[in-house]
């Protein structure tokens, strides 16, 4: 009785005092803290300036007395990219008050301060006894003497310039947020000899421009070289005997093979984001329509049946979608259709004729060359169609290609006159545009993915 | 039965406490709350109020509020008197005697020499109506501020009750102005001087009228936006925000490192966040007003791209 009288009771009526308190003690507990965080003062402060970051890269330290030239390699190769990216202002060498960093401690972050450094790099290149190189990287933050990254690596001494993109692709990543594009490779078409007599070659190189290396021997010409996103394969026209073909080129192998018997003409062949297939446009007669290949069952697929001229086809990066160049509307525009055929959307709404789209690898834009007005400019816009901007305009811009991370975009310029076409790069906020070094002209650029 | 009656009576007294702490602390958290418009040093004094201020003032009601103006350096002759007093002299003194402002005890803080500023013009601002309620709230102020330098708050309080009947009041007088030109050198830069209030928002609802956060906001604004480098956020940035709490000493220098507000839940919002840091960090030390130190001691920057 007395136990249901006192459960009763607890359960159901807490007493005065109980009461009491609790609402005091809940309310002492609930003004406390707001009075407390309301306290300070918010000041909204929105007018700052982008500007590239400040960063020090001293030499990498040597690890054994033999290991100072591949060091000072490495530290030339990441100050190169990261002051071509346009996001990273290195501070010149010979300002810095402490030339040999030691990799084992931390660095005296005032030293750096007075120079305006807002990073600092430090590293160490080590020959390994088994004859590896070992390469150790830190990033700091000098303003609050943090280290933002650091990472070890071991590989072949060969290979050292790989490393140094490996690095450098981490330093972009932890400093602007956006995955790096260093570590890629672009191949294009290197052009040498008289401009009737044009010898025309696919070459690969390193985006920084090192490590040219000749794919073909410019017996035939060669057009539109595409990477395959397994980076191993390159697809490209060449006009061999008879009509334009689309070839399948291994890069380590050196391995050629035509990409399907079609009669008629192929052009622009890319290659789907998984690399299974191709797609290329096919002429017959007067037109020209878009049709994918399997490569391994070799069996095609016509995607689209018009009377017009539809060619230059792109994959989004999903592969649900392509997008491509075609005039049935009367002149070149942009269009976006679902990958496996179906009804193609127009958006490209400006003055002027748009050619050559290519989706971006993060998806969000389309490049494409537009002429009109007597100019050549490079654009992008929404998949949608919106958004459209002009990057850069002039006698002649051509064939755009996106870099690995979506921001910086590759094209060709062919200052008319005696001289030749060159490759620049430009991001694509319109900035920092710069020449892209070759060994000769070069038009046709096309990025690979990240090789890591 | 006795503790049971101490402890209720201890509940009670700590409840009411609650209440009325809470209703003080509601109001006072407003006062915090910040007018979003930029607040520079500029001086805006329209023509006819510029004139209004040199006709002085018959029935000695000096008004004019000037609309923001940060020269708290100049602090020179309080508001011209009607009368045309030459200010030569503590702008206080002038200040205190046309106005017939029922604020004896204003008067004297006015006497000091140092901050010539506003707080001279906000005696001659007062009106006879608005006056009556000033007292109330302005005057236990004043007296604190007596005290200390900054007698701005005073100024700004009293500033906005005064601003809206003033208008009406004036009728440009070109012949006043000539005759009193002459003599009014000092008083002009006095005008100036002490149109000091940094707040014409004090003239709105919102009434922050003990704040000036928008002068030292504003001097700390642009000290910390010149070493501000913001990262490269691509063509669409997702609209990133980034919000410290910092301590700053005397000297404007930071007593402890900033501490962020809230974790970044992208690689670029972390990025954003980092260099909103490495700014607060490479610009000190920062040169705020010493006077208003108690505001500024402890304050939340943040760092936005929402145009709000």
């Amino acid at each position: 009785m007395t136990d249901k009288d006192t459960s009763r009771q607890m359960t159901f009526r807490p007493n005065r005092r109980q009461l009491v308190s609790g609402i005091t003690a809940v309310g002492l507990l609930a003004g406390a803290p707001v009075r407390f965080a309301q306290a300070q003062k918010r000041i909204p402060i929105q007018e700052g300036d982008f500007a590239p970051v400040p960063i020090a890269i001293p030499n990498f330290a040597a690890g054994t007395p033999s290991d100072g030239e591949v060091g000072a390699g490495v530290t030339q190769v990441i100050t190169n990219n990261l002051r071509r990216s346009g996001l990273f202002a290195p501070i010149d060498q010979a300002a810095y008050l402490e030339k040999v960093v030691n990799f084992d401690v931390v660095p005296q972050f005032n030293n750096w301060k007075s120079i305006n450094a807002q990073a600092l790099v430090t590293g160490r290149m080590t020959r390994q006894g088994d004859g590896r190189l070992k390469a150790e990287f830190r990033l700091w933050d000098v303003a609050t003497g943090q280290p933002l990254a650091g990472q070890q690596y071991f590989t072949q001494p060969e290979n050292w310039r790989r490393i140094s993109h490996i690095i450098s692709d981490q330093i972009y990543e932890r400093m602007t947020g956006e995955k790096g594009y260093f570590d890629s490779r672009v191949v294009f078409v290197d052009e040498t000899g008289a401009k009737e007599r044009r010898i025309k070659r696919l070459a690969l190189m390193d985006q920084d421009g090192a490590n040219v290396r000749y794919l073909t021997r410019g017996s035939d010409l060669v057009l539109t070289p595409r990477f395959s996103p397994s980076t191993q394969e390159i697809t490209y026209m060449e006009f061999g005997q008879g009509d334009p073909r689309v070839y399948l080129l291994n890069i380590e192998t050196g391995q050629r093979e035509i990409v399907g018997n079609f009669p008629g003409m192929s052009f622009s062949p890319r290659f789907s984001p998984d690399g299974q297939r191709v797609i290329m446009s096919l002429q017959q007669g007067g037109n020209s329509n878009l049709f994918v290949m399997d490569l391994r069952s070799k069996s095609t697929t016509r995607l689209t049946d018009t009377p017009a001229i539809d060619t230059s086809p792109s994959y989004a990066p999903d592969g649900s979608q392509i997008c491509f160049e075609s005039d049935r509307g009367g002149k070149p525009q942009i269009y976006v259709m679902p990958a496996s055929g179906g009804q193609a959307q127009r958006i490209s709404f400006g003055d002027g004729q748009y050619s050559t789209p290519v989706w971006s690898p993060r998806g969000d834009y389309i490049a494409f060359t537009k002429q009109g007005g007597g100019q050549f400019s490079i654009g992008i816009m929404k998949p949608d169609g919106s958004g459209e901007r002009l990057l850069t305009s002039g006698f002649h811009n051509e064939g755009p290609t996106f870099a690995p991370n979506g921001r910086v975009l590759m094209f060709f310029r062919d200052p008319g006159g005696n001289g030749g076409p060159s490759l620049f790069t430009v991001d694509i906020s319109g900035r920092f545009e710069q020449r892209e070094p070759t060994p000769g002209f070069a038009s046709d650029p096309a990025w690979s993915p990240l090789l890591s | 039965m006795k503790g049971k009656i101490e402890k209720t009576l201890i509940a009670s007294v700590v409840l009411h406490i609650l209440v009325l702490g809470w209703g003080l602390l509601s109001f006072s958290t407003k006062a915090f709350v910040m007018p979003e418009e930029e607040t520079v040093a500029v001086d805006v004094i329209s023509a006819d109020q510029l004139s209004h201020v040199m006709a002085g003032l018959k029935t000695g009601k000096k008004e004019n509020p000037k609309p923001l103006v940060e020269k708290v350096a100049e602090a020179k002759p309080p508001v011209d008197d009607a009368v045309g007093k030459i200010t030569e002299k503590a702008p206080v003194v002038t200040d205190t005697t046309p106005p017939p402002t029922p604020k004896p005890v204003e008067k004297p803080v006015e006497k000091k020499p140092d901050p010539p500023k506003p707080v001279a013009e906000a005696k001659p601002k007062e009106e006879p109506k608005p006056v009556e309620k000033k007292p109330d709230t302005t005057d236990p102020i004043a007296e604190a501020l007596k005290k200390e330098k900054p007698q701005k708050p005073v100024t700004e309080a009293a500033k906005p009750p005064p601003q809206p009947p003033k208008p009406k009041d004036r009728t440009f007088d070109q012949t006043k102005i000539a005759a009193l030109l002459d003599k009014r050198d000092p008083s002009r830069q006095a005008v100036t001087g002490d149109t000091l209030n940094s707040n014409a928002a004090l003239g709105t609802a919102k009434g922050s009228s003990a704040d000036n956060s928008a002068t030292w906001g504003a001097m700390f604004r642009q000290q910390v936006e010149r070493c501000w480098k913001k990262p490269y956020g691509g063509i669409e940035s997702q609209n990133p925000e980034a919000a410290f709490s910092i301590r700053l000493k005397r000297d404007g220098t930071l007593e402890t490192v900033p501490v962020p507000e809230g974790t970044p839940a992208t690689p670029y919002l972390r990025v954003y966040q980092e260099s909103a840091l490495r700014a607060i960090i490479e610009c000190q030390p920062y040169n705020l007003p010493a006077a208003y130190f108690e505001e500024w001691k402890f304050f939340a920057p943040v760092f936005t791209e929402r145009k709000s």
